[in-house]
């Protein structure tokens, strides 16, 4: 039995791995190819303005509209990456990732700068936007700790909704994480992974 | 101009090329990752250097090679370009420097007049940042620089958004429409209410300014 149940964690937390593993190589192909594509055919479109600078016919005009088209897609593109996979917390790790966070929200964040692979800075970094988008924008400055422990991940999210635990728990447990609660409705909320 | 650029997307590099030599620029090298660019700036001597923040050498290329640049050739302009439009690299940015550098948007470089305008302020000095960045930066300071921003009045934030942007005081007066002078006055009520040394010279406390503005949205340092 205990066999069993030892290698059902096991085979979860491969999935997990597999899965993070997916998304971040899946904002990578976002990247290299269509928001690549779209920058360079920005800049040919500059070119073609440049040609028909003299157009009477508004031409540099209709090409500045569809250059602007671009930008919208490139920025609707970087939502859709940042929904996958941040390409901050691949590249920098949940504290700058986090960071980049309080220009939408408020947001103190504490971080060593220890990584984690990319599941378990996944995990974490999803389970900390559910946490902040349940609160009421702007009410309190929810303060953020992460530490890297000889367990692996301390990941301390204070000032927020308590109630937020159970939709925390969810996340983290897929890793083999725990969460708990310290204080009232507002308060901390407490999360361990384990890491090798 | 003389300009050389450095990015690992040949579809993009072509493609910039292009448009600088339709701007009347010329491109004194190009290459795909930098350390063949400060190779080539060793001989070939350049006003703007034009850099991918996410090339060759990893990670992050373009800044490590930004450093060996302003210390080789402290006069030369540094303009990153990225895909990526995050404070975070923002930050890393101004901390290489804070005159003639500047941070844009990829896909938002591509006219002529923008191209130009951008590598000419660059050239004179000036910090070029983004505009949806500094914007971003702007509307949503955290709250513990919250208070201090909160005393500036409307026009003072309006004329501080443009700093942030790295617009002189010239450039700002005409975008609001109003004169140089005024422009003056508002910029020393800033420094007085951000409580900046009055010791400073002029362009510091601008860079102080600008940067206490930045990081109120970004807790660092």
């Amino acid at each position: 039995m205990t066999l069993d149940t030892y290698n059902a964690a096991h085979s979860a937390r491969r999935r997990a791995d597999e899965h993070w593993s997916r998304r971040r190589d899946l904002e990578r192909q976002l990247h290299d190819g269509p928001a690549l594509r779209i920058a360079a055919l920005a800049l040919r479109l500059g070119l073609l303005a440049q040609k028909a600078r003299c157009d009477v016919g508004g031409l540099p005009h209709d090409i500045e509209e569809l250059q602007n088209q671009l930008h919208l897609i490139q920025q609707e593109l970087r939502a859709v990456a940042d929904r996958i996979y941040p390409p901050l917390l691949h590249e920098a790790g949940l504290g700058p990732a986090l960071r980049e966070l309080a220009s939408n929200a408020s947001l103190r964040v504490d971080a060593d700068g220890g990584r984690f692979d990319p599941a378990v800075e996944g995990v974490a970094y999803f389970a900390v936007l559910a946490v902040l988008a349940a609160l009421q924008p702007a009410t309190r400055t929810v303060d953020v700790v992460i530490r890297r422990d000889a367990d692996g991940l301390a990941l301390d999210v204070g000032n927020v909704d308590t109630g937020q635990i159970g939709a925390v728990r969810d996340r983290v447990q897929w890793v083999g994480g725990v969460a708990e609660v310290r204080g009232g409705l507002i308060g901390t909320i407490k999360v361990r992974i384990p890491c090798e | 101009m003389r300009v050389a650029l450095a990015d690992d997307g040949a579809l993009f590099r072509n493609g910039l090329v292009l448009l600088l030599e339709a701007a009347g620029h010329e491109v004194v090298g190009c290459t795909a990752d930098g350390d063949t660019l400060v190779e080539l700036l060793t001989t070939e001597p350049a006003d703007v250097a034009i850099l991918d923040i996410k090339m060759p050498p990893e990670p992050d290329g373009g800044l490590s090679t930004a450093e060996r640049l302003r210390a080789d050739h402290p006069e030369l302009g540094l303009l990153f370009l990225s895909h990526y439009a995050e404070t975070h690299y923002l930050l890393r940015v101004l901390h290489i420097g804070t005159e003639a550098i500047g941070y844009r948007l990829k896909e938002k470089v591509g006219s002529v007049e923008v191209l130009s305008d951008t590598l000419t302020r660059i050239r004179d000095g000036e910090i070029v940042i983004e505009p949806v960045l500094a914007q971003r930066l702007v509307e949503r300071p955290s709250s513990s620089r919250r208070d201090m921003l909160a005393t500036l009045s409307e026009r003072e934030m309006d004329v501080l958004r443009l700093m942030s942007e790295g617009r002189s005081n010239a450039g700002i007066a005409n975008l609001l429409f109003v004169a140089a002078k005024s422009i003056e006055k508002h910029i020393s009520s800033i420094f007085l209410k951000l409580g900046l040394p009055s010791d400073a010279a002029e362009q510091h406390r601008r860079v102080l300014a600008v940067l206490t503005f930045l990081r109120s949205a970004q807790e660092i340092g």
